[in-house]
């Protein structure tokens, strides 16, 4: 004869705990999953970045720009470090300019070259030498790109603290949700509760007859969460836009990267549902502990 | 086992139900305890079952000094107190042997431990047939044997009961009554509030008589 269970399921259900662990797991997957874009994304731009230069030459007057190309080449050609330094005809370097001033013909102005320089990551070159070697040419400036990346790191930086914020708050309601759903559970049984008390039950035992099924609640909801965030970058990847969608491609580099690169990712949202778990079970435990304590 | 000194207990700020009730209780009595309606009986087990703590005066149960002792010293002292509840307070969504086999399970006894003891005890108390019956179907007399089989079968040291023949035809009274008397002899302290004096003839035992709060030996 298996006994019964002591705390009766159907006077207290936990359906609406369920829902709303739900949502928040689910929240808490795409809070995830965006940091593990920006992450990824900041460390490719930066990358790029890191591997290209430019050199910018202005026009002089009287002086001839092809000559000081071709100068300015040479001295990148042979300094250690950089792997390739590739001239842009004057057509490419208007064709860069047409975001801002439009097709008109610029053909009569002074349209300023550019030299891209692929460097060596592995054996990058000393960035002040070159920049006095550069002095040599007439009109050129090395462009480092570092103004940029570090715009990028700061804006990446602050997604980050926005999705770990997200992260906390989603986490502190979680909680609260959890401490309310728990004191419900305990008043709808109250009077068994007592009776448990009455006939020497410690507090510990109590707790054991609820908790349980908190931590059930827990690691449902999570896993609905998760699967639900799933599904949405799957959704996102599939019809979030063509090949050219920023949101598309993310979503689909969130799932279907390189192997490792996904395993991880999978990893991570797996937190999701062991915290949803362990905020269900810690919570109601202390919840119950505190509140069964101050009952004689 | 039981000592009481100059206890007083009131709710809140009404007035005093028990008033400087003294008595002492040793292994092995066996107590009536009487009174009018509304005299502080209840209370008065209340007080000796820890649901309340005196506002004043001092409570040994044990040798413990339970008015002082720490929520957490509560349990060891409530396991070796059984109570029949005049409400009886039975669990609705438990089978009538969950209910009376719930001390022992409590206690951590496993279910195959104490599956024989229920079932006698249940047997004991006429309840066989009805053991996985539900409290709602069982009647009045059925619920307060089941509340009294539930309070004796982890085996107490000190019995409290609170009008336990008053759902019950007299026939299982006496028979009730033979119970908690094999049960003393047995070693169980015995303590029964009631308003049967026809149980209390039979049993020839000494009585408490409790009037306005205040307690005294008959």
């Amino acid at each position: 004869m298996k006994p019964g269970s002591i705390i009766p399921s159907s006077a207290s259900s936990l359906t609406s705990l369920t829902v709303t662990m739900t949502v928040m797991s689910y929240l808490a997957c795409l809070a995830i999953g965006a940091l593990i874009l920006v992450d990824r994304a900041v460390a490719s731009w930066t990358s790029g970045l890191a591997r290209e230069m430019t050199v910018q030459l202005r026009v002089v007057r009287d002086i001839d720009i092809e000559t000081q190309l071709g100068k300015a080449q040479a001295i990148l050609s042979g300094f250690p470090g950089i792997l390739q330094a590739e001239i842009l005809d004057q057509g490419e370097s208007i064709r860069l300019l047409e975001p801002w001033l439009g097709t008109r013909s610029l053909e009569g102005l002074p349209v300023p070259r550019l030299i891209r320089v692929i460097t060596d990551t592995a054996n990058p070159p000393d960035v002040a030498a070159l920049e006095t070697a550069l002095s040599a040419v007439k009109g050129a400036r090395l462009d480092t790109h570092r103004k940029w990346e570090a715009e990028l790191t700061r804006m990446a930086r602050a997604l980050t603290v926005l999705s770990y914020s997200i992260l906390m708050l989603i986490s502190a309601s979680a909680i609260a949700i959890v401490i309310f759903a728990t004191r419900a559970v305990l008043q709808a049984n109250r009077h068994i509760v007592d009776l448990l008390h009455l006939i020497g039950a410690r507090d510990r035992y109590i707790a054991r007859q609820i908790d349980g099924r908190f931590l059930r609640t827990g690691m449902l909801s999570g896993f609905m969460g998760v699967g639900m965030g799933l599904l949405t970058f799957l959704l996102l990847g599939l019809f979030g836009g063509g090949s050219e969608s920023g949101v598309a491609a993310a979503s689909r580099s969130l799932l279907f990267s390189a192997p490792e690169i996904a395993l991880w990712s999978y990893g991570v949202l797996l937190t999701v549902p062991i915290a949803a778990t362990l905020i269900c079970l810690v919570t109601a435990r202390v919840t119950l502990m505190r509140r069964l304590g101050v009952v004689t | 086992m039981l000592r009481l000194e100059n206890v007083g207990l009131r709710y809140g700020d009404g007035p005093e139900i028990l008033r400087d009730v003294s008595f002492a209780v040793h292994a092995g009595d066996f107590y009536f305890l009487t009174g009018p309606s509304g005299a502080g009986k209840s209370s008065l087990l209340k007080l000796l079952f820890l649901a309340l703590r005196p506002t004043r005066g001092s409570l040994h149960i044990f040798g413990e000094n339970v008015g002082t002792l720490s929520h957490s010293k509560l349990p060891p002292i409530r396991h070796r107190i059984g109570v029949v509840f005049q409400e009886f307070r039975l669990l609705d969504h438990l089978s009538t042997y969950d209910n009376v086999a719930l001390p022992l399970r409590i206690a951590g006894k496993s279910e195959s431990s104490y599956r024989r003891d229920v079932l006698d005890l249940l047997d004991w108390v006429g309840l066989s047939h009805k053991a996985s019956s539900l409290p709602p179907v069982l009647s009045g007399g059925e619920k307060q044997r089941a509340a009294i089989a539930r309070a004796v079968i982890a085996k107490p040291q000190l019995l409290l009961a609170d009008e336990p023949t008053g759902n019950v035809d007299p026939v299982l009274a006496k028979r009730l009554l033979h119970l908690f008397l094999e049960l003393n002899r047995l070693g169980t302290t015995m303590l029964i509030a009631t308003h049967d004096k026809g149980l209390i003839r039979q049993a020839e035992r000494p009585v408490l008589h409790l009037e306005e709060g205040v307690l005294t030996l008959q």
